[in-house]
Parts: structure tokens; sequence; C-alpha cells
């Protein structure tokens, strides 16, 4: 009769993704100079990183090239519980995304093809919440890390129009942890971590119509990815008279990375000016659940569904670059998205609000073959919430700045 | 052209800075006390108040006691800590009735399964922790948080004499709790009384007919609070909760005899004549009732409550329940059960006109206890009135936890603020513990 059943149900609810740095997880940080114009250029030719951007557009290449580059990332999230009114403050590492994009342009017969393949990091970040914060038994860290491989052909049918389409194959590992609210005879609390690898598979694909010499337009359609975990491991620190109810043990997940659907336009009113205009769809309707299935349950460790209902949103960049001669281009820009994280269902690691963000570069060209670019990105966004399910409610602030720099190489 | 370039980005890092140059730790608004005067802020009660869990007081029971929880959380305001009449930190504590108090621990049962349970952290109470006094004239207690102490005993100048609690921390052995609280003079008070009245008949089965009557309580109760805001003292009062809710009443099933083929046959062959059947798996446990028939046994009810008291070894092994029918003292019948929360809700209905009266602020326990009942979930952390696991009663099943008792500090905290317009920040409760397991 005293049989301690029951004792506490574990949601384990979360993984939902380090989305902090994009609209969800949409981290545009995949070309440095797309970022300087607030991360837009589906319409535009700029580098080997268009492979990403626009496949269509890498038609458009008139050299081959490669292009390395990194946007380390600085975030921090302060949140206020509105009940003790006490502050508490991610200890995130700093977030190192990379990108590595190759493009072969053919030659001769074969001239209208182009070759390519980006290696990009969409995740790559980690929230690590302070010590013994209020949250502790909903979070205290998640890294979430992938890196997406394309290969990508691009042809160019006519003058004025290139198509594409890459095959992107993922590979991804997660590793969340919480406490959990039970105590050792010392006042410890439980402690639970989840590790695992995931595989995903996808495409993306474009087209660019350059309607003159001066106006551009092109769109592209990037997957749904959806991430499978299936060898996670679950790892349970708790009492030894509760160890039975929290076995240590495989589990699997699935995490759905959305569709994204863009179209873009360029303008060039001049040889020195050039602007740009994205607008992106985001399908996070995809992210309606997250359930986790545990090899094996018992009365405190039982498989969870968790509701997202994340709603599908648009966001819209834009930007300029200007070139006041031939060695150096400047660029400015910002964007706007809609938040897809509905009211009630806000989470630490998704701590995520309409967003306003602004964006500058520039870029050096030591010579024909050699150049260097550089951007700053910068968002702070506010999100006062109640979550439904952990009931945590209070005021999560973020500020991101990331600044990059890229290295090109074309022959 | 280099000053146009130099322009340009200028402009561009300003709107950057301007996205970020908001300090996010800046809007959090600073406590403020309001319409209160915290000069002299006492906390009056029972043992709910002072600290008692686990049946039993210990320093470290005291130091998450609800009085001083919300003490501490004043000090925000510039309050001074509350002087708590504490145990001494070496001592393992007592319990009302000489007693250690329980932790968790691994109990072998008469059938010799092994299990975990509520332990007694050694063979007695520490007596020796109370006997000495503790009451200094220079330093006046401001936690009047007094283990057993019942409403009629204010005014008791016996007290000493019957409550060791009460006799360690007073200023003489004639001293009545009233004289001690007026001589303090508070400013403020933090008042939940009543508790003890309602626990001495339900922790009885009801065999104990103390329960006041409805004058009684209204008059104690009124002259408690004329004395404390006789010179303008604002206060918070709290209403009693239906105690028969606490995992106490409710851990053992009314149902819980389990029973195979050949036992529930039988109990048929007793007891059918009676007019009670048995089947294989869960069945009432059989309990006294004088007026069932002339045996006085029937079977318990599914509305009626088993006692946590009830001695579980005769249970499982000397067929307790079963042959020898549970004795009334272990046992809140529906009658008792009405009889009890008809008179909770009338006191909770004098305590409301009262506080109303005199201008205090009220926090509803009873709803607080529902909402515990039903369960609900605290910043991550799911709580109930689950014995045990719902992470707020203490082990003896009546008492609240640290956590619980931080839980109760916020609405306190609340109806405060709701009343006399403070911005007193609520306590973290994940900060106190709850259950601590092997």
């Amino acid at each position: 009769m005293k049989s301690l059943t029951n004792i506490l149900t574990l949601s384990l609810t979360i993984l939902c993704a380090v989305y902090a740095y994009g609209q969800g997880f949409q981290v545009n940080f995949q070309g440095q100079k797309q970022q300087g114009m607030g991360c837009a250029g589906t319409a535009l030719y700029t580098d080997a990183s268009t492979l990403f951007f626009n496949p269509g557009a890498a038609a458009f290449a008139n050299k081959s090239e490669i292009n390395l580059a990194t946007t380390p990332i600085f975030a921090t999230v302060h949140y206020t519980d509105s009940a003790t009114q006490q502050t508490f403050t991610t200890q995130n590492p700093v977030g190192t995304p990379f990108s590595a994009y190759g493009l072969y342009r053919f030659k001769n017969k074969l001239e209208p093809l182009s070759a390519g393949l980006a290696i990009y990091t969409p995740f790559g970040s980690t929230v690590q919440w302070e010590p013994n914060w209020i949250g502790r038994f909903a979070l205290t860290r998640l890294s979430l890390k992938a890196i997406f491989i394309q290969p990508t052909f691009s042809y160019r049918i006519s003058e004025r129009f290139g198509i594409g389409g890459g095959f992107v194959l993922s590979h991804g590992s997660v590793n969340l942890q919480k406490d959990i609210p039970v105590q050792d005879s010392l006042g410890n609390y439980g402690h639970a971590e989840l590790a695992g690898k995931a595989l995903g598979f996808g495409y993306n694909l474009g087209v660019l119509y350059q309607v003159n010499h001066r106006f551009s337009i092109g769109a592209t359609y990037r997957s749904k990815v959806s991430m499978a975990v299936s060898d996670g491991q679950a790892s349970f620190s708790v009492p030894s008279s509760l160890a039975s109810n929290f076995p240590n043990g495989p589990f699997s997940a699935a995490l759905p990375l959305p569709s994204v659907l863009t179209v873009g336009m360029s303008f060039e009113p001049s040889d020195k000016w050039k602007f740009v205009l994205d607008i992106n769809h985001v399908d996070w309707k995809a992210y309606d659940t997250l359930a986790f299935d545990y090899a094996q349950n018992t009365s405190s460790l039982s498989d969870t569904k968790s509701a997202r209902n994340y709603k599908s949103i648009f966001a819209f960049r834009g930007g300029a670059s200007y070139s006041p001669n031939s060695k150096l281009v400047i660029r400015c820009g910002g964007g706007f998205g809609f938040t897809p994280v509905q009211s009630g269902f806000v989470t630490p690691e998704t701590p995520d609000a309409n967003r306003l963000y602004g964006t500058f570069g520039m870029s050096y060209l030591f010579n024909a073959h050699f150049s260097l670019d550089a951007s700053f990105y910068a968002t702070k966004l506010t999100r006062t919430d109640k979550n439904m399910e952990s009931q945590l409610n209070g005021t999560f602030r973020t500020i991101a700045l990331a600044p990059g720099i890229s290295l090109n190489y074309k022959w | 052209m280099v000053m146009k370039i130099l322009r340009y980005i200028g402009c561009c890092c300003i709107c950057a800075l301007a996205l970020i140059a908001c300090n996010p730790k800046s809007e959090v608004p600073n406590p403020s006390k309001g319409e209160l005067d915290l000069t002299t802020v006492l906390y009056i009660g029972d043992g709910q108040m002072g600290g008692y869990m686990n049946d039993g007081l210990t320093k470290e029971n005291q130091v998450n006691s609800l009085a001083n929880i919300l003490a501490t959380q004043l000090t925000c305001l510039g309050v001074q800590p509350a002087n708590v009449p504490f145990l001494d930190a070496s001592s393992i504590g007592i319990s009302v009735n000489g007693l250690a108090p329980f932790h968790l621990g691994y109990k072998t049962d008469c059938k010799g399964v092994s299990g975990l349970s509520p332990v007694r952290d050694a063979s007695t109470g520490d007596i020796s922790c109370l006997t000495q006094n503790i009451f200094q004239s220079a330093h006046p207690f401001d936690v009047f948080g007094i283990p057993g102490l019942k409403l009629n005993q204010f005014t008791n100048t016996n007290l000493s004499a019957t409550n060791a609690f009460f006799q360690r921390m007073s200023s003489s052995s004639s001293a009545c709790v009233m004289n001690e609280l007026m001589s303090r003079n508070a400013s403020f008070f933090q008042l939940y009384i009543g508790l003890e009245d309602v626990l001495d008949y339900a922790k009885s089965g009801g065999t104990h007919a103390t329960l006041p009557s409805e004058l009684e309580f209204q008059q104690y109760y009124e002259q408690l609070l004329f004395n404390l805001t006789f010179h303008g003292a604002k206060g918070v009062v709290a209403t009693l909760p239906d105690v028969s809710q606490m995992p106490y009443f409710t851990t053992i099933p009314w149902n819980g005899l389990s029973l195979d083929a050949a036992n529930s046959g039988t109990l048929n062959s007793i007891y059918n004549p009676l007019g009670f059947y048995f089947q294989e798996g869960s069945n009432p446990f059989m309990m006294v009732d004088s007026s069932a028939n002339v045996f006085a046994v029937r079977q318990i009810h599914d509305d009626e409550l088993l006692l946590l008291s009830l001695p579980l070894d005769s249970v499982k092994c000397n067929q307790m329940g079963v042959l020898f029918p549970i004795r009334d003292e272990f046992v809140l019948d529906s009658e008792e059960l009405n009889f009890l929360r008809n008179k909770i809700d009338a006191y909770n209905a004098i305590i409301r006109d009262l506080a109303q009266q005199y201008h205090l602020a009220l926090v509803n326990t009873d709803q607080f206890i529902n909402k515990l009942s039903d369960g609900f979930v605290y910043n991550g952390v799911s709580m109930s009135a689950k014995f045990v696991s719902g992470g707020a009663y203490s082990l003896d099943g009546i008492y609240l936890n640290p956590r619980g008792n931080a839980l109760f500090a916020n609405e306190f905290i609340k109806a405060i603020n709701l009343k006399y317009h403070s911005t007193i920040p609520q306590v973290n409760a994940l900060k106190y513990d709850g259950i601590r397991f092997p």
C-alpha cells in the first residue's frame, strides 16, 4: 500500500531544438554576402554559397569557386520568472556554424552545367542554463548539431534561365539534459541525459530567371528533413531506491526540420548598387508533436507525446550592397520573421519570438582569384509566456550577435 | 569617397547597437511593501506555521517552516530576519508524542518484504531539546508556531505545563500565548490557526469529540484578532483545508483487501449470512460499526477513509480488516466525514467574515489544498497530495514539507500583495526540499 508507484512521471518533453538564431531552425548563416544583406539572396548569384541559397542561381556562375566560412554565435538568454522576479541566464558556449562550398563550372560542350558540393551546419549551438535555474526540471542543457551534405547540379537552360537541384544528406547528434525532481538523502537532484545520433534526407531545388540585366527573380524549395534518432541512449542518475523506475536504455525520437519555400528578387539599378528581397514560407506545421519512445517503460518513465503545435510562418529579408570601387563591397540589411511558436508553447530551448534583426557586411577583393567577406548579425528578442506543460511563466530575453568571415578562391 | 563609406559603416553600426542596447536585466520591478508597516512582524499558529513536519520538530524543519520562509522573503524589503525559537542544530528533534521524526527508509514488514516507508530517525525523540527555556527579554521571539496549539489555548496560563514547545519559549511558566503576543505590539501578523482543533477529531477517527462549536470558534478567533489589531496592526489570516484530503487519510485504499479464490471462498462462507460478499481480487475491508448489525461489523464504503495510523502489519498478517474488523479509531466513516467537513466549512465562513470585518488579507487554504489534491505542475515539477510521491506533504501525511511550505507561503504572499498593494516577490519553491529518497 505504501509502494511508491507513480513516483513522478518524467515527462521528457524536450528536444525541440536550438532554434535560436533564425526563425525556428532556419539558421541562414550559410553565406557571408547574403548575411551582409539581411540573409537574403535567392535571386542572386553571389559565390559558391549560392549552392545553398538557390541551386538554380548557381547555374549562373562563370568561374569555379571554393568558399569557406564560419560565423561564431554569441547568444545569451535571460529568463525572468514572473512570480519570484528572479532572473536566470544561459551560459552558452560560442556556437560555431561553418560552411564549405565547392562549385565546378564545366567547360566547352558541357558549359551550361555546374556541379557543386555544399556542406553546412544549420545547427551547431548549445543552450546551457545556469546551475539550479528555476526551469532545471524542464531543461538544463541542449546541444544539437547537424551537418548537411548537399551534392548539387545546376543547369543553365538559356541565357536567362537556370535550374538546379541537390540531394541533402544530414547527419546530426543531440544531447539533452535536465534535472529530475527526485532528491537523494543529501538533497541532490536526479539528472537525465538523452543522447543520440540522427540521420535525415532531403533535397534543395531552385530556379532563377533574369528578367533583364538589372532584374532577376528566383525561387527555391528546401524540403522537409526528418531527423530520426533511432539509437539514442537515455541515462539517468537517481537515488538508488528509485533506480529501477528510471532504467538506462535506448530511446527513439524524431525531429522534423520543416520545408522552406522562398521567392526572391534582385535589382541592380547601377553597376555599384544591388538590392535583394526574399520572402520565406516555412512549413513549421510539420512540428506538431515531439514524441519519445523508450525501449523500457516503467511507472515513472513512460513514452511521451508533447504538443508543440508550431504554425507555419512567413519571414521577410532584404538588403543592399554598394561597391564604391572594384576592390570593395559594403552591405547592409535586415529582416523580420514571425515566430512559429504559439502562446503557451514557449520552452527554454526555444524562447522564440517575432524577430527583427539587422546585419551589415563587406567584401574585399585582393585579386581576380582571392577575396574575403565579413558580416555581422545582431538581434534581440523578448517573449513573455506561460508554458502550458511546464507552467514556466516568465519572460525570455535573447541577445544574439554573430560576426562571420569567409574566404573565396575562384579560377 | 572614403568618408562616405565610413559614414555608411558607422550608420550600420549604430543600427546594430540600437538593436541590442537595452540591458535585458533592467525590466524587473522592485519589491515594495505597499501599505504594510513591517516594523514588527509576528508569525502565529501551530506546528504548520512553526516547521513541524515528518512528525517532528528539528532546527532544519524550523528553517524550512512556513513562518521562516515568509520571514526570509520579507528580508528583500529590508526587514530583519525573524527571531525563531530554534532547537539546537545537533538535536534529532522530537514529535508531539516524544518520538523521533521520520525519514524515508527501508522497512521490512511482517511478511519479510522490504520496502520504502517512513522510518523513525531513532527509537525515541530528543526530549532534552525542549527542557531548557530559551526566552530572552532583549530578543523576544517573532515566530509563535507552537506544535499542537489550539484556538482555545491562547489565554491558557497553564499551557507551559502541557506544551513543552511553548514552555521553552515562554517568558514565564504562567505566561499565556495571548499575553506574549500582546507584549510584542506587532505592526503586522501572519496567522494560521485552527488546524489542530480539526485534526484532533480527524486523526482520532472521530472518536475525540473535541471540535469547538461554531460559537466558540467565532469567539476565540475574534478575541485573538481583536487583541492583535488593537493598536492598528495589519495582518493576514488563513482558512482551514478539508483535512480529509491529506495523505494521512487518503493513502490506504478502502478496497485494499486483496483475496485469492480460496480466501474469498472462506470469507463468503463466514460473511454471506450477514449480507457481505467477497470476490477474487480487491475487496473492501471489514470495519466496526455498532449500528450495522448484531455483530457490529460491515464492509467499508468507497467514500470512507482509512487512517495512516492503521497498523499495517496487523492487516497483512493478523487478519485485521478481515476477521477482526478495523476499529473506529482508524476510520472516518461517511457520517464523521460529513460532520467534519460541515464544521470546517462553518469555521471558514467565520474566518472569512472576520477577515473582512478586521480588514485583513485572507489566504484560501482550502482552495490551495484542493488544487494540490487535483495536482498541478510548478515550473516543470508535478505536485500533488499523494503520499511521498506528491512532493508537497511531509512523511507524516499531514504537515507540508519544505517545498509544500514554500508553495503555501506563496499563497500568503499573493493574499498580502492583493490586500495591501505590496509587491513582495514569491518564493522559488524549487529551492526547498521535497522528499529525500535513500
